[in-house]
């Protein structure tokens, strides 16, 4: 497992735990201590990147549109940092 | 019509209870078995809890608090690790209905509008304090009152601390430091970046006279009377069911 955790300026940290497979992500773990509503979001965020290619444009739009569907929000953290955690983790963030 | 709310003083509680039992005040709120309810506790033993989305492995020293006695829990709540001592904190909850006026759509409004019983409370105490966003209340930009919000079947639940007195090396002694070179430097960080009741005022107030200043922040900033009430049976039983099912289950604690 790969880690990374990063602190979003003005706002809460992040952490990332990250196995990957062909530059895919095959289990990923997303802690810290951001606000998200409605808090169980977290698991389903964590299952639907499973399988997701580590690229920005993937990375953004899939989590994206999980919280626009599921009407959430997140506080102290932006989807875009969520992403940048996440291609820390994998390496990909250049 | 005077909004009336239930206040309760629940005292020293351990952590998995206390944790429960603002659970089971929430689903009776939800079932409209109680009315809008302010809560004040504290933590007997000490305790740390984390942030629903923290990891206790990655945030807290637990042989470092078994070996001393402090019980650790995680939070139905979002945010960071927070060290309850059983002296130096009052804790408080707030379970009220999404519909009530001081509730806005605006989850980041919402937490300034409850936290102003906060504020109101540290002015009658000679505290200048003030509302930072996101979550904090601070006084000459350090930080006093750590608090955190959720939201569930129409009922909006926000508890957070009130520290009456602050050990930061104990603090950094329960929760993990990236490594021992900069401990020191972290609870230096620490005692410029946090204060106190009692460090702010350079004199030890007590529990009373603090109680006593935030029941009545609350009623000034909010607009409400809170007339003392109990626990209902239900509240009682479903925090001891919460207690031993949910909160002191490692499941629960280590699930993230």
């Amino acid at each position: 497992m790969k880690k990374a955790a990063y602190k979003v300026t003005g706002g809460k940290m992040i952490r990332v735990s990250l196995g990957e497979s062909n530059g895919k992500i095959r289990e990923i773990k997303i802690t810290g201590d951001f606000f998200l509503h409605p808090e169980e979001l977290i698991n389903e965020l964590e299952d639907m990147l499973v399988g997701k290619p580590l690229n920005v444009q993937d990375l953004t739009s899939s989590i994206k549109m999980l919280m626009e569907n599921r009407d959430a929000t997140l506080l102290g953290a932006s989807t875009k940092d969520f992403v940048k955690c996440i291609l820390i983790a994998g390496g990909r963030d250049d | 019509m005077i909004d009336k709310w239930r206040f309760l003083d629940t005292d020293g509680r351990d952590a998995f209870f206390n944790m429960g039992l603002d659970e089971a005040i929430v689903i009776a709120r939800e079932k409209n078995l109680v009315p809008n309810t302010l809560r004040f506790f504290r933590w007997e033993p000490s305790a740390v809890s984390i942030g629903y989305f923290q990891s206790m492995e990655e945030e807290v020293d637990v042989a470092e608090c078994d070996r001393r006695g402090v019980d650790y829990v995680r939070r139905r709540t979002g945010g960071g690790a927070v060290y309850h001592d059983r002296d130096g904190e009052l804790t408080y909850s707030i379970i009220i209905s999404e519909d009530h006026k001081l509730v806005s759509t605006d989850i980041q409004k919402t937490y300034q509008t409850l936290c102003s019983g906060l504020t109101v409370g540290l002015n009658i105490l000679g505290i200048p304090a003030k509302f930072k966003i996101i979550n904090d209340i601070v006084v000459d930009g350090k930080k006093i009152s750590g608090n955190a919000q959720t939201r569930r079947k129409g009922v909006v639940h926000q508890h957070g601390t009130i520290l009456i007195k602050v050990d930061p090396s104990l603090m950094f002694k329960l929760l993990k430091v990236p490594n021992e070179k900069i401990r020191d430097k972290l609870i230096s960080s620490v005692e410029e970046r946090v204060t106190s009741i009692n460090s702010y005022l350079k004199k030890n107030v007590s529990l009373s006279e603090i109680n006593k200043a935030f029941k009545t922040g609350f009623e000034r900033a909010f607009n409400i009377k809170l007339d003392s009430g109990q626990l209902i049976d239900f509240e009682i039983d479903l925090a001891k069911k919460l207690k031993k099912e949910k909160y002191a289950s490692k499941d629960w604690n280590f699930g993230r």
